[in-house]
């Protein structure tokens, strides 16, 4: 899974949320080091949406614009919970060999 | 100029941009993308930037070139193969034009005379390349797409490569021959592999006409 999707994913993890919404949350899970474009958010939102992974919440107009709010579905968690699992257990076999003593970071 | 006038000016530099989405993937998402794309725009901002610019035409080409649905893994591993086929002419390409004057100094050092036909060979080569180069890479999209022309085409890419084969494998004269050889096997097998990927079963359910299934975008 890329970057980008995973972070999309978690960005969705706890609640529904519009795309500029998303921009701003995968700022912050990241600590500002990826920031999404609309181009780059858009064409995974289109892919997480043919796999499956999401789904449309709701649609509001916001100012006479369309502000589409987006939700992720079972399948989602599931790929997301498998995938952090997966970077989770490579951290903790990364951190482990740095700090052979038992001085894991945690 | 005022700042509702610098919001027009951006807003149809976004839109101009955005046209570059396909027709179904804008009249779904294109408004939405716009009121993201103006609400993280700076204040005061009145042109688009390259690094936004250079985004936005990414996704158009990503999401023009991206499949409908998911193909099957066969598929996608032809798709992945024209792509190297692609690569490999562009390989040919550049050999050729990296090595024709060392190819020239060996034929006019062996044998002058043959010199015309070895250019003759070097030049169709070599506007061959890119067009060859082109065809793979539509063929590569067409297959991902699940057009069935694609398959066609990839049969009849596979006949004419085995035909240059047989006659690069009798032709012995020139002092180009090896390399053609090794060029034209590679494509051969690459062509051979695809063709026997993409008349595969899995690969036969995407083909089948399931327009409301594919095309439901």
């Amino acid at each position: 899974m890329q970057e980008a999707t995973f972070l999309i994913l978690t960005a969705l993890a706890d609640g529904s949320q519009h795309g500029y919404g998303i921009i701003g949350d995968v700022a912050e899970i990241s600590g500002g080091r990826v920031r999404l474009r609309a181009g780059t958010l858009y064409t995974a939102l289109d892919r997480l949406r043919l796999d499956g992974l999401i789904d449309v919440d709701r649609e509001e107009a916001v100012e006479g614009r369309l502000r589409r709010y987006y939700r992720i579905t079972p399948d989602g968690r599931g790929r997301l919970a498998a995938e952090a699992a997966r970077l989770h257990a490579n951290a903790t076999a990364a951190l482990t060999r740095l700090h052979p003593a038992g001085g894991v970071v945690t | 100029m005022s700042s509702q006038a610098d919001q027009a000016r951006l807003e149809r530099g976004y839109r101009r941009l955005l046209a570059c989405y396909p027709t179904s993937f804008r009249q779904q998402s294109g408004e939405e993308i716009l009121a993201v794309l103006l609400d993280t725009a700076q204040e005061g901002q009145r042109r688009i930037g390259l690094a936004e610019s250079a985004d936005l035409i990414r996704g158009a080409l990503r999401m023009r070139l991206r499949p409908p649905g998911r193909p099957p893994r066969t598929l996608r591993s032809a798709v992945k193969l024209m792509c190297l086929g692609a690569a490999v002419e562009l390989a040919t390409l550049i050999t050729i034009v990296v090595t024709a004057a060392s190819v020239r100094h060996d034929v006019l050092l062996r044998d002058s005379a043959h010199w015309p036909t070895v250019l003759a060979q070097l030049i169709i080569d070599a506007v061959a390349a890119p067009l060859g180069m082109a065809l793979w890479l539509l063929v590569a999209w067409g297959l991902a797409r699940g057009h069935d022309w694609a398959r066609l085409v990839c049969a009849g890419m596979f006949c004419l490569l085995t035909g240059k084969l047989v006659v690069a494998l009798a032709d012995h004269a020139t002092a180009y021959a090896r390399a053609d050889l090794i060029a034209g096997g590679t494509l051969w097998v690459l062509a051979l592999a695809v063709l026997a990927l993409v008349f595969s079963r899995p690969a036969a359910r995407y083909f089948q006409p399931q327009p409301q299934a594919r095309l439901s975008r």
